[in-house]
């Protein structure tokens, strides 16, 4: 059994989750909503329908993520599936690897196909050339998912669903607020200063994947910072996976 | 299962009509009264959470609902300045949110030096912006109480020279430096209009300016250069 099976079943089983069926249609409702809005926008319809597009797939995704990632792994171990899963010979962290890409592909499944509805619609209305820089903030935005998906699978492998949920959400809150973090440091002297910083540095910079402002007048980023955005996901994910799994690995199934 | 329905059809229906009574017979909440406690929209920015244009656009909907309200009735906009400072704050980029806040500040709310603080923010923030910099401009040439032709003036040159400003751009400054006083730099500027422009109308009109501004030199008399421009003022009838 390797990785790509157990992502296998953990994509099927999110794909028929009610809850991500319920995302969808959320995220089709915000649109039909940005063009009830529309006429009340004063000419700046098309703006108002591509970012509340984008910010839409962002927190429906991070819903998700808190509903389904949080309990990825600990909903097995309480419902004890887990066992007849290590019994086999499968590596831990090749089953926590799984889990983390089953969820990510179906959320890039979800971002995707929400971000080609936004393009269609952006395209109805007379702008169709606004498909790069729908394209470029819609695959950010999966990258800031993934990653945050890697950090909710981490806290899943060490508590309950709540409490995960509940970490996960704080991490999310740390990484958008990281730049904040390093300027509110700079007002402190000494040690206290570099702690703030390091708390900045270890939180993920989420910051790194916000083009929405771009891409609502539709611009597009450059091709450094799409490498930059994709490498340093690469490795938070690498990193947040690695600690699940010497998590789990320390863990007694008995 | 029946009563089960029954009663909460009941229980809807009552609180479906407390909510429409309430909603006529209590107060309704000031509009942006939770943006008055944030001094800027620099502190409400991590509040956001990364959307910060989002944010802008749904304080741009509820400006644009405010503006009106007040517009059709007593023509107070008491929280006008503040709103498009902090609506500016999130989305730096948001142009039409300079234009129309600007105008409406100047215009119908009276407050020409907050207006011009707004515009001029915008194009600090938008510095390559023609369209800005040609609505500045413009903001200035209707000053109500009296035009700022100095000011217009600048702001057209520089709409003219930047990516987005209209074609008529250079016209407008042209324009604006022969009714303030400018002729040379005037001059200047419809000979530009005059090699440039591909409509004729535009052409002949630049020739005779610049045939009015060689006469007011060579008399030395300035006034013979300059039209008679009213002084713009604001009328605002409430309801209308």
């Amino acid at each position: 059994m390797s990785a790509l099976v157990v992502a296998r079943n953990t994509y099927r089983e999110a794909i028929r989750d009610r809850v991500l069926l319920g995302i969808v249609i959320a995220g089709f409702a915000v649109l039909a909503l940005t063009q009830v809005l529309r006429p009340l926008a004063l000419g700046e319809g098309l703006r108002l329908t591509i970012d509340l597009g984008l910010s839409s797939i962002a927190f429906l995704g991070l819903l998700v993520v808190l509903l389904v990632g949080a309990g990825l792994v600990s909903k097995e171990i309480d419902r004890r599936t887990i066992y007849n899963l290590l019994s086999r010979p499968l590596p831990r962290w090749v089953y926590l690897v799984g889990k983390w890409a089953g969820l990510s592909t179906a959320l890039w499944v979800v971002a995707a196909a929400l971000g080609f509805a936004l393009w269609a619609l952006v395209a109805l209305l007379g702008h169709p050339g606004y498909a790069g820089s729908i394209a470029e903030a819609v695959y950010l935005e999966g990258l800031e998912l993934t990653l945050v998906t890697a950090v909710a699978v981490f806290f899943s492998s060490l508590s309950t669903p709540v409490l995960s949920a509940l970490y996960t959400a704080g991490v999310f809150l740390g990484g958008q607020w990281c730049d904040d973090l390093r300027m509110i440091a700079g007002h402190f002297p000494g040690a206290f200063a570099r702690v703030l910083e390091g708390a900045a540095d270890v939180m993920p910079n989420l910051t790194l994947f916000n083009m929405r402002t771009l891409a609502s007048s539709g611009a597009t980023t450059s091709a450094l910072h799409l490498a930059l955005a994709t490498l340093y996901a690469l490795l938070y994910c690498g990193c947040a996976l690695a600690l699940g799994a010497a998590a789990l690995e320390s863990r007694d199934f008995k | 299962m029946a009563v089960s329905w029954a009663v909460a059809l009941a229980l809807g229906a009552a609180a479906f009509a407390l909510a429409h009574w309430s909603a006529r017979a209590l107060p309704r909440p000031a509009p942006f009264g939770e943006l008055a406690y944030y001094p800027s929209g620099r502190y409400l920015r991590p509040a956001v959470l990364g959307h910060p244009e989002t944010a802008a656009d749904l304080a741009w909907l509820r400006a644009v609902q405010y503006y009106g309200e007040h517009r059709r009735t007593d023509n107070r906009f008491d929280q006008l300045a503040h709103v498009f400072d902090i609506l500016t704050a999130l989305s730096p980029g948001f142009q039409s949110a300079y234009v129309f806040g600007s105008f409406a500040l100047a215009q119908e709310g009276g407050r020409f030096p907050q207006a011009e603080r707004l515009m001029r923010s915008g194009l600090e923030n938008n510095p390559t912006s023609g369209r800005l910099a040609f609505e500045a401009g413009f903001l200035y040439y209707v000053r109500p109480g009296g035009r700022d032709l100095a000011h217009a003036a600048e702001c057209f040159e520089l709409a003219s020279r930047l990516p987005g400003g209209p074609p008529s751009a250079t016209r407008f400054a042209a324009f604006a430096r022969q009714n303030s006083g400018s002729l040379v730099v005037a001059y200047a500027l419809w000979a530009d209009v005059l090699n440039t422009s591909s409509n004729r109308y535009m052409r002949e009109a630049a020739e005779r300016e610049m045939q009015r501004i060689r006469l007011a030199i060579e008399s030395r008399r300035e006034s013979l250069a300059r039209d008679r421009l009213g002084v713009p003022g604001v009328i605002v009838r409430p309801g209308s």
